[in-house]
């Protein structure tokens, strides 16, 4: 087929890639084994924080490579593919006429949609690592199993770096798998709670069902393309001659089970269900795993299937994709955003907010495969701009998610840390037994809700930062990280509804889905750092301690220089030479376009529409939110500079516009957000009433029915001996008859014969 | 000489455990209990010889031999010795890509089997009916006569038999009978099928027939001869009697291996057997099913192999979901595990009715992987109702806290059998759904044939992820379990089975990284057999 393109550049850092994904891996049963080992011991237990320094500079060599690589990547703007190609399976299948040998192997695989994750990934696993170690091993409740955690976490971020890395589809989805399973074995880190159980097996399964349609979707991948690598594939769908062999429409379906796989990964409707649950799970895993990584896979997995829609060979051939792909963003985007609005838990409201801002990119994605879909982007500078804006703003709405998402939870987890120890400190100072530190969940104090804070901002000013800035970068407020690509999202669903009105839903769906998500993270905000502290425990918050002040310190800056990422061009970060990596423009003069793009557009349609979603996401949802919640500071405490006029805003706004939303809180429809729309519910219903019953049913037909017909037969025949058995009574006289009656019968038969 | 099968690895463990079971049975109980120990090592020292051996064979130790290239109907350290002439018998033994890896398999499943139920009571007699299976296990195997395959295949019976009744559980009495029975019944089904595939050869042609009859048991004579006949439209034996061969020895085959609807006694066994008996049973004894049919009617009759595609794919497929269907409504562990082997069974047939060599090679590395994953499955079911004496799910929760081996174990075990990447079950079930739907698209077969497959990777994960969330986890402030069982503290499970344990585990993980170790050979057997049968399979059968 297709042989290997002439853009491959050879590197030498990427012999050391595979270091990247195995010294993560072999950190698994070193940590596992060691803590299994040495728990207790002090020295395990202080100096190496029982296991996180061990973790900590295995995921420092996973960056320094992955850096290295990235740059090697940058410096050449081609893709990189690893000569070595681990050949894994090697078989053969009837082509109806011959064998054809099959190979599966792995390798490396570079581009720029890799660079892109691979940083994020390696860069988040590595401060969140540091978080844990602040995080985790302060928590009495933790105490002698956090080995478990820290073996489990680096297998993940080794699944992760693998699935980026990988060069095949089939082993983009082994690591898939893998991550799979570090979520649910991290979800479920406190076993011995039946919520936690719970939540494990339904984000499992809730993602198997998706995989086993990426799986369906592989395997009709392989049928088509005769392999499952991407060197291969991307080859292929480039060559009109092979490609006139293809059924398009079986490609659309092999795609299109594909992406139902990312949907179950990156919690959309109708699979996010397992998302919100998902946070049982340790903070760290919540940040890691449940909004800066894995979720992303799916969004990778879309973002990979580009070279089909972009493919002239199959130009205008998947629009019916690209739009369900929209289509479900736009849905879950304003699902999720809706249901965030009556959250009280504050890691739940952030999981819907996450389900929504993937919702987001999904959209942006299919918007961008649209374009590069139907446009003739290969041959016409124009369309080929806009394609690669729009695919760029997609991923780099996802580079912006990641770091605020992740930061948002970290900072989350710090405040419910404190939250908790100044509960504790309240509660159990008196008290306090050795050994009996299961306050968790001792009473109904909920760490956890916003109702038990308040007033924090002055309490916790570095993690309150934090979280501002990460809400406003999700909230896309003009200048702050996730605005630059937010916009082009918007922009960019618009475009394409302009162009084919079925995208009018998701198009408003983005729109609607910017001031809800202004009103639900504002709401968040308000509710913790604002306003009087709630209760008693709230007042007596402390700051936090440094291992959690190092990450959220360095996300907070990278948030906040979101426009030099942008200046530097990754709103372009679509697998194209032409637009390099800061190549064109110097850095200023990409700030300055940049800016001059978003606000001052010269087609006028985009100049409104830019200041109508300004207009909504950043004035109208936080206003509204203002007027609800938060407040002044109590007597006395003081914020942060920075912080000060949104205090101020808020109390300003809250004691002039303040009004009485009882009504709504009373309706059905907040009931129904309430109970997530019911959706759970029904799922469970469906579980529980047809599944579950319907195996209990087969079960005992099983035995009833096929064994009891193999039982029957066996009682048959035992009756049957039992017959023959009673004409051997014992008796002489019988024996004699039967002889007698034998012999005449075999005299007759051979008279007969003869 | 050459032969390094007859002696060392057949002779060898069977003698040895009729001399020690013949020296045992004569001594009193209380010497009996003193010979435990002796008895155990001893047992633990032969099985580890054949290790040795066999594993010195993959790595050419012995005889320099190599696994791969080996063309169909060819046979490694072949050896033939004339046994009852007059009918044609021979001791033929041989072994090629097919039955190599089975033989390894055994011969490592029967340490790891010995450490894993080291303080098994009745140990005396417990450890040489071990060793007894393993050798008539490997002679199944190695078998290339008629006459000499049949007579292993049924001493496989004997130590299983008495394996599940004298250290089996309650029903013991009841699940031996049945599981004597049921396969016996089959086997004569298929005996028949062997005798008549005997007497309708032609006489007086092959090399090694006997002076009386003119006829011949041996399997690689008669499959050259098969060969020979199977060309183009002609059917070696004739169309009619190829088809009821073909049934006849399948009826054999399927029983053991087994498929719904003959699967019943699986259950009943496995829940009654020992755990020792359990895992050989699951591990190895199935596999003979699917090794048969490799052996004989694929080999001898491949036009009645695509004449019943269909009937097998179906077969496959009903055992595979209903097993899988079956398995959610379990509630108890050990049944729940056996009707997964049912499921997993399955995948072996559909493999085969892919009529791909991919999906032939699926089916050889999943006998392969489920040989090394079902025994940790069935090991870890032993220890559960050694720790907490049941078998329920649901009746102890809370596992991970004072059993974390335990606990470790089998959440290991049963996410390899639900085919987590980088484990050895995956391999072969990936390589079934590729050739699967690679002959569904080339022979236009309908894509719903794909609903069955798709269906049990959810249901499979459902059930294994079911069943750990009632045993691992939770165990939390409702169901807190308790810190004593009968007044006596719940161990962890002992140092022997944490060795078992660990050893499978290595293994599942090496067969799963890197599953060319014994994939590569059985590719290219696959390849070399279609290669062998391509004729007809070009012209579309029958």
């Amino acid at each position: 087929m297709a042989s290997s393109s002439d853009v491959i550049l050879d590197s030498d850092m990427v012999q050391y890639a595979p270091l990247i994904i195995l010294l993560p891996m072999l950190a698994f049963p070193v940590i596992l084994f060691l803590g299994r080992v040495f728990n207790k011991n002090p020295f395990w237990k202080n100096t190496l924080k029982e296991g996180g320094l061990i973790a900590l500079p295995v995921m420092a060599a996973s960056l320094i490579i992955s850096l290295l690589l990235i740059n090697d990547h940058i410096g050449g703007f081609a893709g990189i593919k690893d000569s070595m190609n681990l050949l894994w399976v090697n078989t053969a299948v009837w082509d109806g006429g011959a064998l054809e040998p099959v190979t599966l192997g792995f390798g490396i695989y570079i581009d720029h949609v890799t660079v892109m994750l691979l940083f994020v990934a390696s860069f988040l696993c590595l401060l969140i690592n540091i978080f844990s170690v602040g995080y985790m091993n302060t928590d009495p409740i933790n105490d002698n199993r956090n080995h478990r955690f820290y073996a489990e976490f680096v297998l993940f971020c080794s699944g992760m770096l693998g699935m980026v890395l990988a060069d095949s589809f089939l082993w983009l989805f082994i690591f898939w798998e893998i991550m799979g399973l570090c979520s649910y074995l991290l979800i479920g880190f406190y076993y011995e709670r039946p919520s936690a159980a719970y939540a494990a097996k339904k984000a499992f399964l809730t993602t198997r069902i998706g995989d086993v349609f990426l799986v369906i979707g592989l395997v009709m991948m392989w049928d088509i393309f005769g392999s499952l690598d991407y060197d291969v594939i991307f080859n292929a769908v480039e060559d009109k001659e092979f490609m006139a062999g293809v059924s398009s429409s079986t490609l659309q379906w092999a795609l299109g089970m594909m992406f139902i796989g990312a949907v179950g990964k990156s919690a959309q409707f109708p699979l996010h269900v397992w998302l919100p649950d998902a946070m049982e799970g340790p903070t760290p895993v919540s940040a890691l795993i449940h909004a800066a990584t894995m979720v992303n896979a799916g969004l990778y997995l879309v973002a990979r299937m580009f070279p089909f829609f972009g493919a002239e060979a199959l130009s205008g051939d998947l629009v019916d994709l690209a739009f369900i792909i929209a289509l479900i963003g736009g849905i879950t985007a304003v699902m999720a955003a809706a249901i965030a609005f009556v959250q009280n838990d504050l890691k739940k409201v952030l999981a819907y907010s996450t389900m929504s801002q993937l919702a987001y990119i999904f959209t942006g994605l299919g918007c961008a495969m649209y374009l590069a879909n139907t446009l003739d982007w290969h041959n016409d500078s124009e369309s080929h701009y806009i394609v690669v804006v729009a695919f760029g703003a997609a991923l780099f709405h996802l580079f912006n998610h990641a770091m605020a998402k992740g930061m948002l939870f970290m900072a989350s987890g710090s405040v419910i840390h404190e939250v908790h120890h100044a509960h504790h400190h309240l509660h159990h100072h008196d008290d306090h037994v050795e050994g009996e530190h299961d306050d968790h969940h001792d009473d109904d104090f909920d760490a956890q809700s916003m109702e038990n804070m308040g007033g924090l901002a002055s309490k916790m000013p570095l993690t309150a930062t934090a979280m501002l800035v990460g809400s406003a970068s999700i909230m896309g407020l003009p200048l702050i990280g996730g605005f630059w690509s937010k916009e082009g999202i918007i922009a960019n669903a618009w475009r394409v509804a302009q162009d084919d009105p079925r995208f009018l839903l998701p198009a408003m769906c983005v729109l609607i889905g910017a001031g809800m998500t202004g009103f639900y993270m504002s709401r968040m905000w308000l509710k913790t750092f604002a306003g009087k502290p709630n209760n008693e425990v709230a007042a007596h918050v402390g700051p936090t301690n440094t291992w959690i002040k190092i990450p959220l310190f360095t996300l907070t800056f990278v948030t906040l220089s979101a426009i030099i990422f942008a200046g530097m061009g990754f709103t372009h970060w679509a697998p194209d030479s032409e637009y390099a990596f800061m190549s064109e423009k110097g850095l200023v003069e990409g700030i300055v376009y940049e800016m001059e793009h978003a606000f001052a557009n010269s087609d006028s349609f985009f100049f409104i529409l830019t200041y109508v979603a300004i207009a909504i996401g950043a004035v109208l949802g936080p206003g509204i939110a203002m007027s609800l919640y938060g407040g002044n500071l109590a007597e006395g405490e003081k914020a942060k500079p920075w912080m000060k006029p949104v205090i101020r805003l808020n109390a300003w706004v809250y004691s002039r516009f303040n009004f009485n939303n009882s009504s709504i809180a009373e309706s059905g429809l907040t009931r129904a957000l309430e109970q997530r729309l019911y959706i759970d519910y029904y799922y469970d219903m469906a579980m529980l009433k047809i599944v579950a019953a319907f195996s209990k049913k087969s079960a005992e037909a099983d035995s009833a029915v096929i064994d009891g017909t193999i039982k029957s037969i066996e009682r048959g025949s035992q009756s049957l001996s039992s017959i023959v058995r009673s004409l051997t009574t014992g008796s002489a006289r019988d024996y004699i008859l039967m002889i007698s009656v034998g012999t005449l019968a075999i005299f007759f038969f051979l008279w007969g014969v003869a | 000489m050459n032969d390094w099968i007859s002696i060392p690895l057949v002779a060898f463990p069977l003698i040895s455990s009729m001399v020690l079971l013949a020296f045992v049975s004569n001594a009193s109980p209380k010497v009996r209990e003193g010979l435990v120990k002796p008895i155990r090592m001893a047992c633990l020292v032969f099985s580890l010889l054949l290790l040795v051996l066999t594993t010195g064979m993959f790595f050419k130790y012995f005889g320099d031999v190599s696994w791969m290239d080996i063309q169909f109907n060819d046979y490694e350290y072949f050896a033939s010795y004339a046994w009852i002439d007059s009918l044609g018998i021979n001791w033929t033994v041989g072994m090629d890509a097919l039955s190599f890896p089975m033989v390894w398999l055994t011969t490592f499943l029967l340490p790891v089997t010995i450490i894993a139920t080291w303080n098994e009571k009745y140990g005396a007699t417990y450890f040489p009916l071990l060793l007894m299976m393993g050798g008539a296990l490997i002679g199944v195997f190695v078998s290339l006569d008629l006459f000499m395959f049949y007579v292993f295949w049924e001493l496989t019976l004997i130590p299983m038999f008495f394996l599940i009744l004298k250290w089996g559980g309650a029903d013991r009495k009841y699940a031996a009978q049945k599981f004597f029975i049921y396969t016996f019944t089959a086997s004569v089904v298929m005996l028949l099928g062997l005798i008549t595939l005997f007497f309708l050869q032609e006489p007086n042609t092959l090399a090694s027939a006997g002076s009386m009859t003119g006829r011949s048991f041996s399997i690689p004579e008669l499959i050259d001869s098969a060969r020979i006949a199977n060309t183009g439209d002609n059917w070696f034996l004739g169309k009619t009697m190829q088809n009821i061969l073909f049934v006849m020895l399948m009826i054999g085959f399927l029983v053991k291996l087994p498929a719904v609807p003959f699967h019943t006694w699986l259950p009943d066994a496995h829940v009654q057997a020992p755990t020792g008996g359990s895992m050989l049973l699951a591990g190895v004894m199935l596999k003979m099913g699917a090794y048969g049919m490799f052996r004989l009617p694929l080999s001898l009759f491949p036009h009645a192999l695509y004449h019943f595609q269909l009937a097998l794919m179906i077969i496959g497929m009903v055992s595979l979901v209903w097993g899988a269907i079956v398995c959610l409504g379990q509630t108890n562990l050990k049944k729940m595990v056996a009707y997964s082997s049912v499921s997993h069974m399955g995948v072996i047939l559909i493999g085969i009715a892919t009529m791909q060599p991919m999906g032939w090679a699926a089916a050889l590395f999943m006998m392969f992987a489920h040989g090394i994953i079902s025994p940790m499955l069935f090991a870890v079911c032993g220890a559960f109702k050694h720790h907490y004496h049941s078998m329920e799910i649901g009746a102890m929760r809370g596992m991970a806290k004072h059993s974390p081996w335990l606990a470790t174990s089998m959440m290991f075990a049963w996410m390899a059998s639900l085919g987590l990447p980088l484990l050895a079950g995956f391999v072969a079930e990936i390589m079934m759904l590729i050739a699967l739907w690679h002959m569904i698209s080339l022979d236009g077969w309908s894509i719903w044939w794909m609903v069955g497959p798709a269906l049990v990777l959810a249901l499979t994960a459902a059930y294994y992820l079911w069943s750990m969330q009632r045993t691992i986890f939770e165990g939390g402030d409702e169901t807190q379990p308790p810190a004593t069982m009968d007044g006596q503290i719940i161990p962890d499970i002992s140092n022997s089975e944490k060795f078992a344990m660990l050893i499978l585990a290595f293994f599942t993980i090496l067969f799963g990284v890197m599953p060319w170790i014994a994939l590569d050979m059985m590719d290219d057997w696959t390849q070399q057999i279609f290669n062998g049968l391509i004729l007809f399979v070009g012209k579309g059968g029958a």
